[in-house]
């Protein structure tokens, strides 16, 4: 093995020395997610909806697929009410942690973060509501077919752009934008429209999951669920 | 000390697998699988790792500065993407075998096994096939 | 042919991202729509889509016949003789194997037609990511890509597996997903140590690297994790434990993919980067021949063997792909350009015969409420078309001398003989008996209802199952016959003279495929219609005679049963013993 901290691969330092002035982004790791290393993201967020999908059939077939938009309500289950500091200490973080997620998820080429942390940020921002406002406040926001849809969309954008650049004559997922300047917001060209996708898709996928998993918890049979949390 | 980020990641790699290879919950047995999990964060991250680099990231510093190898960053970002898949699936499995069978322990769910050793199904069924004859 | 019609208008450069891409899309595109999709449209985009990736498949791979079409994402290309981004190298072989996997996907969706018709198309969109994943598998030449498109196939296949969700079916996904979860990990860890000495992940650059680097533990350590990795997901003995648990319990459509294009791709990835990117280690090549010869051996008789002592249908053919898996291991162990180009043709045969067995299964389970052999006895008369598949099924999987699969088994044995490894031509001969007397024993018991004395079969695991019986028979017969029709009717002449090109593209270097003695398959086929006579006419035998014969079989049965324990720790106990043989071989060489 190369010793510990000597020295780093040549394809690392190759990629360090040219993604800067190529790419006029600052953030190598999003330069490589992205750009020189799309195809393996785009498996990537793949492999999410995969998961994320095949969670939802493997829930769902319990308890039928018709989903309902409305909060189930057990019958036995008392309705705590909720302490004012709770509720306030959540409308207040929500939209803060928002906020976050989508600066994480903007500045993906100038500083750490990208569409993945982002989303997962914003996703959580949504069980902020849930902890506010209650299950069925939570459930009257969060729509399971609006999140489909963000999720599907998500990914069909960045699909998308890796085939529109082949329509005027560039390789898949060749950065054809205008690539902005350096160590600016605007930097990166195709990168910023491909993480706005993978933000969509994670956000919409991670709220599905929470989704999922907490109207597992609500299921009529269930006295004694082990485990319904799942953050 | 050169070689013990690669003898952690081997250990943590080691651990992770006797874990999996006794364990008798399914919960416990998930856990021991992002054990093993971590060994490739380990070794990845180990191997990119270069002393006095600061990170792929050239906003505070210029381009050009040495830097640790951001594809090894990129590849655990990877990663750990797939852990999250995987540990979502995984839960959700042991979710529905849990409200199916009440257990949470391997040992007592082999798949078609329940009531192996026997010639049950054949046997309560061979007459009526008999009788078609 | 005019012009318009042979696609010459459609510039090869922009073709091999295509079959990727276009699955993804659709899989995408159907998820945000799938709520306003009225009824069929899932199955209707999804067949179209996986007919679409195959026709553009072929089309890839017949522009391939002369040289690989090489294509780099975004536009990165090689600089200064170092690959900066990720590239597909498409050879011929790949093509038409990425062909293959599309023709079985368009059949399985009909296969399915309805079946899956209240999941909102989450079931054709997992299958067309699963698609997708493949593709990129077999067209990529970038180590990590290959490993997140190993991902995405693992992660698509553990939600299909336990769609059922009944005990089974959960019990057998957990303990697919776990041990193929560590097979990403070992997989991952290799891709790391590799970086490490070579400091790229291109294929060509690898080997350069590899070859350069000489005896080398760092690169021995790689393979060794690498080649465990996409063992376990070829089910080689010691890790084809999970495949049994898991093939068994899947929706049969979902079988179909599993037991004739997923396993066989971990083969597929483990025979591209022997021959490409570890052939420059001789302390690799000369591992690689004892390991793969003596597993590959091992896994064709305990697959055979195994199968012979099912009762569930889909168990036993689940084995029977063991078997299978172990005689293709076998083409890569004899590291010629004959057994590579035998394990191809092999693998593409296999899987359309494998798939229409799969079929019929699933037919019985629609048709006739039941997946278990004893049980079904005779139920299968009114069926005779099914019976007619699967018997022929049965003697193409044994060696009759008909079509693609039989002329792969011919190179794979001309090619072990020639490497001198008879031993391992006659654990191809046995363990293809086996599978095959497994199969015909099945269909002559329900389709024709003889064998009534169950032999130790009938102390198997079983489990009564059903699948919604809303579909004509006519429908799922059609692909079922299309599959075993396209192992049949492909032109001999014509394949050979594709496999004598495309396996050279394939492996790099030069050589020639030379065919084994035509009896070979003939012993086989002998083997297998003894052992089904046997144990179907067993009760007309006089009892001095089947008596020793049952006695004696008897004992190393039940305790190959027992080692198939069902028990997730043994499986990893398994795991680790594997490796670690495989790292003292590669030490030792």
């Amino acid at each position: 093995m190369p010793d510990f901290g000597a020295d780093i691969a040549a394809y690392g330092a190759r990629i360090n020395a040219i993604a800067p002035a190529e790419r006029h982004v600052a953030n190598m790791v999003s330069a490589i997610n992205f750009d020189i290393r799309g195809l393996d993201t785009l498996g990537e967020e793949f492999m999410l909806l995969a998961a994320i999908t095949g969670t939802v059939v493997l829930l769902r077939g319990s308890r039928g697929e018709a989903i309902t938009d409305r909060a189930a309500r057990l019958p036995g289950r008392p309705v705590l009410p909720r302490a004012e500091v709770v509720v306030l200490a959540c409308r207040i973080a929500g939209p803060i942690t928002a906020l976050f997620g989508l600066y994480v998820v903007l500045h993906a080429t100038v500083t750490p973060g990208g569409g993945f942390q982002g989303g997962v940020i914003l996703a959580s921002a949504t069980l902020l509501i849930y902890l506010g406002e209650g299950y069925s406040g939570w459930r009257d926001s969060v729509r399971s077919r609006w999140l489909d849809a963000m999720e599907g969309g998500g990914a069909l954008l960045f699909v998308l752009c890796g085939l529109a650049p082949m329509l005027v004559g560039g390789a898949f997922m060749e950065n054809v934008l205008p690539l902005g300047t350096f160590r600016d917001l605007f930097s990166g060209g195709l990168m910023l429209v491909e993480n706005l996708g993978v933000a969509a898709a994670v956000t919409g996928g991670f709220t599905q999951l929470f989704l999922e998993f907490m109207e597992e918890t609500r299921e009529p049979d269930q006295s004694d669920d082990p485990k319904g949390e799942d953050a | 000390m050169s070689w013990l980020p690669y003898a952690v990641a081997a250990w943590l790699f080691g651990i992770g697998l006797f874990g999996i290879s006794t364990s008798r919950n399914y919960i416990h047995l998930i856990g021991c699988l992002s054990v093993c999990q971590s060994a490739t964060y380990v070794l990845l991250l180990g191997i990119g790792y270069r002393w006095d680099a600061i990170a792929p990231i050239f906003y505070d510093h210029p381009p050009g500065t040495p830097a640790v190898d951001p594809v090894m960053q990129a590849l655990v970002l990877t990663d750990i993407v797939v852990g999250a898949t995987l540990t979502a699936l995984l839960l959700v499995l042991t979710l529905q075998v849990y409200k199916r069978s009440g257990t949470l322990d391997p040992e007592r769910l082999r798949p078609m096994r329940k009531n192996a050793g026997g010639g049950r199904v054949g046997a309560q069924q061979e007459p009526g096939a008999e009788a078609q004859l | 042919m005019p012009d318009w019609f042979s696609l010459g208008w459609i510039p090869s450069a922009v073709l091999p991202p295509l079959p990727v891409a276009l699955p993804l899309a659709m899989c995408a595109a159907l998820l945000a729509t799938a709520h306003l999709l009225p009824g069929r449209w899932p199955d209707i985009l999804a067949s179209l889509t996986a007919l679409a990736v195959a026709a553009l498949c072929g089309l890839i791979a017949v522009r391939a016949a002369d040289a690989p079409l090489v294509y780099w994402f975004g536009g990165w290309t090689p600089r200064a003789g170092m690959a900066l981004g990720i590239g597909f190298s498409v050879d011929a072989a790949s093509g038409w194997v990425a062909a293959f996997i599309g023709t079985l996907y368009a059949a399985s969706f009909v296969f399915a037609w309805g079946f899956f018709e209240e999941t909102h198309g989450h079931f054709q969109i997992l299958m067309l990511l699963f698609l997708a994943a493949m593709v990129g598998f077999v067209f990529t030449r970038d180590l990590f890509n290959l490993f997140v498109w190993f991902e995405v196939m693992s992660v698509a296949a553990f939600a299909l597996t336990a769609y059922h969700l009944d005990e089974s079916a959960l019990a057998g996904a957990l303990n697919f997903t776990v041990t193929n979860s560590l097979a990403g990990f070992l997989m991952l860890g290799g891709i790391g140590l590799i970086y490490a000495r070579a400091g790229t992940l291109d294929f060509e650059e690898l080997a350069r690297a590899v070859a350069h680097a000489g005896r080398d533990p760092v690169t021995a350590g790689a393979f060794c994790l690498i080649a465990t990795a996409l063992m376990i997901k070829a089910a080689v003995v010691p890790f084809q434990f999970w495949l049994a648990d898991a093939h068994a319990v899947a929706p049969s459509p979902v079988s179909v993919i599993f037991s004739g294009a997923m396993v066989s791709l971990g083969l597929f990835g483990l025979a591209k980067l022997t021959a490409v990117v570890f052939t420059g280690s001789d302390q690799v090549r000369g591992a690689v021949s004892l390991f793969m010869i003596g597993a590959g051996s091992a896994t064709a008789l305990v697959g055979g063997l195994m199968a012979v002592l099912q009762r569930h249908l889909k168990r036993l053919l689940a084995f029977s792909t063991i078997s299978h898996a172990g005689i293709m291991l076998l083409g890569i162990g004899a590291l010629s350009q004959g057994g590579t180009g035998g394990l191809l043709l092999y693998l593409v045969g296999h899987g359309l015969v494998k798939g229409a067995l799969f079929m019929v299964a699933g037919i019985l389970l629609a048709t006739r409420a039941g997946i278990d052999e004893i049980a079904l006895r005779g139920l299968g008369r009114g069926i005779g078309p099914a019976g007619i598949a699967m018997a022929l099924g049965g003697l193409l999987l044994c060696g009759l001398p008909l079509g693609l699969l039989d002329q792969g088994t011919r190179v794979l044995q001309g090619a072990l003989l020639d490497g001198g490894h008879p031993f391992a031509v006659a654990a191809t001969v046995v363990g293809a008996g086996l599978t095959g007397a497994a199969v015909l024993r099945a269909a002559g018991r329900i389709f024709l209802g003889l064998g009534q004395d169950p032999g130790d079969e009938a102390q198997a695991p079983s489990e009564a199952e059903r699948e919604k019986a809303n579909r004509p028979l006519w429908l799922m017969l059609a692909p079922c016959l299309i599959l075993l029709v396209l192992n049949i009717a492909t032109p001999e002449a014509g394949v050979a003279r594709l496999a004598t090109k495309a396996a050279p593209a394939f492996m790099h270097q030069g050589g020639s495929l030379g065919a084994g003695p035509s009896w070979l398959p003939w012993l086989s086929l002998t083997l297998a219609l003894v052992l089904a006579a046997y144990a179907l006419g067993r009760h007309r035998l006089p009892r001095w005679l089947s008596r020793p014969i049952r006695v004696t079989q008897s004992g190393p049965t039940r305790l190959l049963e027992q080692v198939h324990s069902g028990l997730i720790g043994d499986y990893v106990t398994w795991i680790t013993v594997g490796s670690a043989i495989l790292a003292g071989l590669l030490a030792a060489s």
